[in-house]
């Protein structure tokens, strides 16, 4: 019974990492614009990469392999946002076109429409 | 008294005296005749003769032009012509002759070697099996990887420790800016690499910087593990170095060349890199001069499992991950700025 539910949380959580790096695979793919794709990608490297790994853990108990995956998670967090940060740095200071690709509407903007 | 005196107005004295007043007085009168010719010479010119001489003047020089041309197309002729068709058929000949001899060598070398996949060929019996068998008893490694390439073939390694070292010398040749001479001003190029440097990349940022505070230290740990670990378990000189280095770049990265010039210019690249490779070639070049007779060390091998086991595996391991961390380092620095 205990191994069935294991079995069931472990799969869970596998699944929905997997969800998340399937979605974000397919959000590199569609998107056109860098700082669009580079959200994207954000998803698998955070949330994807931790449900996989608390999954892994789950099915392998608590030892020293799951915490050193788990120190891994810890890893990824840490350097994957800063690394999409920089590349998002780089992207605003050297592109000169910005406004056309990261347009924003004031006009249909709703909270004005309430104000006003 | 008369006699005397002339005999010594004739002795050899006196008449060196008149000879040098003799000769200072013609040599004055020479000189201003010469001084009056001269001057006669400089008489004022008329415009009509000023015209005349330069046009002399230029003719001459025409002429001269001329002659020299006609020597310059004589003496370089024969190399633009028949030299370079000698030359250029000579470099086609030696090219081929080079090429054919290399072949030769290289096939006569492969026609005697043992035929590919034998069951008696020497690396298929013995070798293997004995790295196996003897491996941990001879080297005191409990990694059999670590005991092969820094015991029995631990030339093979210190050749590729030197490759290193000499791809980053090209680097150096190739990029590295020319230094003003004075070493308290910088040179042009320098300054101009200063200020080029990261022109858009962010600079002292400052998400960057608390995360690479974070990491930086993780990764030398790590990195200084896989190094002293390499003959326990995976791990070894080539990626402890290349974690090392790892850790070093995103330190530059984070903190700019002014906090890493504190600690590793390239005196520092020079240094660690010559200590570790002369250490590395006098501990092992020994079995190549011996005709691969090892000579003992002096080093015990320990218990295998221990951290200070295995002979000088452990310290040709840190030797061979210094070289490879000042390496990929200096790769960086020389690429980005062109300077360590």
């Amino acid at each position: 019974m205990l191994d069935w539910l294991r079995f069931v949380i472990a799969a869970l959580l596998i699944l929905g990492g997997l969800c998340f790096v399937i979605s974000s695979v397919v959000g590199v793919y569609r998107f056109k614009y860098v700082l669009n794709r580079m959200h994207a990608a954000a998803l698998g490297d955070t949330l994807g990469i931790l449900l996989i790994v608390l999954g892994l853990a789950v099915i392998n108990g608590l030892n020293l392999t799951s915490c050193k995956a788990l120190l891994l998670v810890v890893l990824w967090w840490l350097s994957s946002p800063v690394a999409s940060h920089l590349i998002s740095r780089l992207e605003v200071t050297t592109n000169q076109h910005l406004e056309e690709n990261m347009a924003v509407k004031t006009e249909s903007d709703p909270h004005e429409e309430v104000e006003s | 008294m008369a006699k005397q005196r002339n005999d010594y107005e004739n002795s050899w004295f006196p008449r060196l005296q008149r000879w040098i007043a003799q000769g200072g007085t013609k040599l004055n009168d020479q000189m201003t005749a010469e001084l009056s010719e001269a001057s006669d010479a400089h008489r004022v010119l008329s415009a009509d003769d000023m015209a005349r001489r330069e046009v002399e003047q230029a003719v001459h020089q025409m002429e001269i032009q001329e002659h020299e041309a006609v020597l310059y197309e004589k003496a370089h002729e024969w190399g633009r012509t028949k030299g370079a068709k000698l030359i250029r058929a000579f470099y086609a000949v030696l090219a081929v002759a080079l090429c054919v001899s290399v072949i030769a060598v290289l096939l006569t070398t492969v026609s005697n070697l043992p035929s590919f996949g034998g069951e008696n060929n020497p690396i298929n019996n013995e070798v293997s099996q004995r790295y196996i068998e003897k491996g941990l008893q001879e080297t005191g490694a409990v990694n059999i990887v670590a005991g092969m390439i820094l015991d029995y073939r631990a030339f093979d390694t210190l050749g590729e420790s030197h490759v290193l070292f000499i791809a980053a010398c090209a680097v150096m040749i190739l990029l590295r800016l020319s230094d003003s001479g004075d070493p308290r001003q910088l040179s042009r190029e320098r300054m101009e690499a200063e200020a080029n440097d990261r022109l858009y990349e962010p600079k002292n940022d400052i998400i960057l910087q608390r995360v690479a505070g974070m990491l930086v230290p993780i990764i030398m740990l790590f990195g200084i593990y896989v190094l002293f670990n390499g003959h326990l378990g995976p791990g070894g000189g080539f990626s402890g170095g290349a974690v090392i280095g790892a850790g070093l770049i995103l330190y530059l990265n984070a903190y700019g060349f002014l906090a890493t010039e504190r600690f590793f210019t390239i005196r520092t690249f020079r240094a660690v890199s010559f200590i570790a490779l002369a250490f590395y070639a006098l501990a092992k070049s020994y079995s190549f001069f011996c005709g691969a007779n090892h000579l003992n060390s002096g080093i015990g091998l320990g218990t295998p499992g221990d951290i200070f086991s295995s002979g000088l595996i452990l310290y040709l391991n840190i030797a061979v991950g210094m070289v490879v961390a000042c390496t990929m380092y200096a790769f960086y620095t020389l690429f980005r700025k062109g300077d360590m």
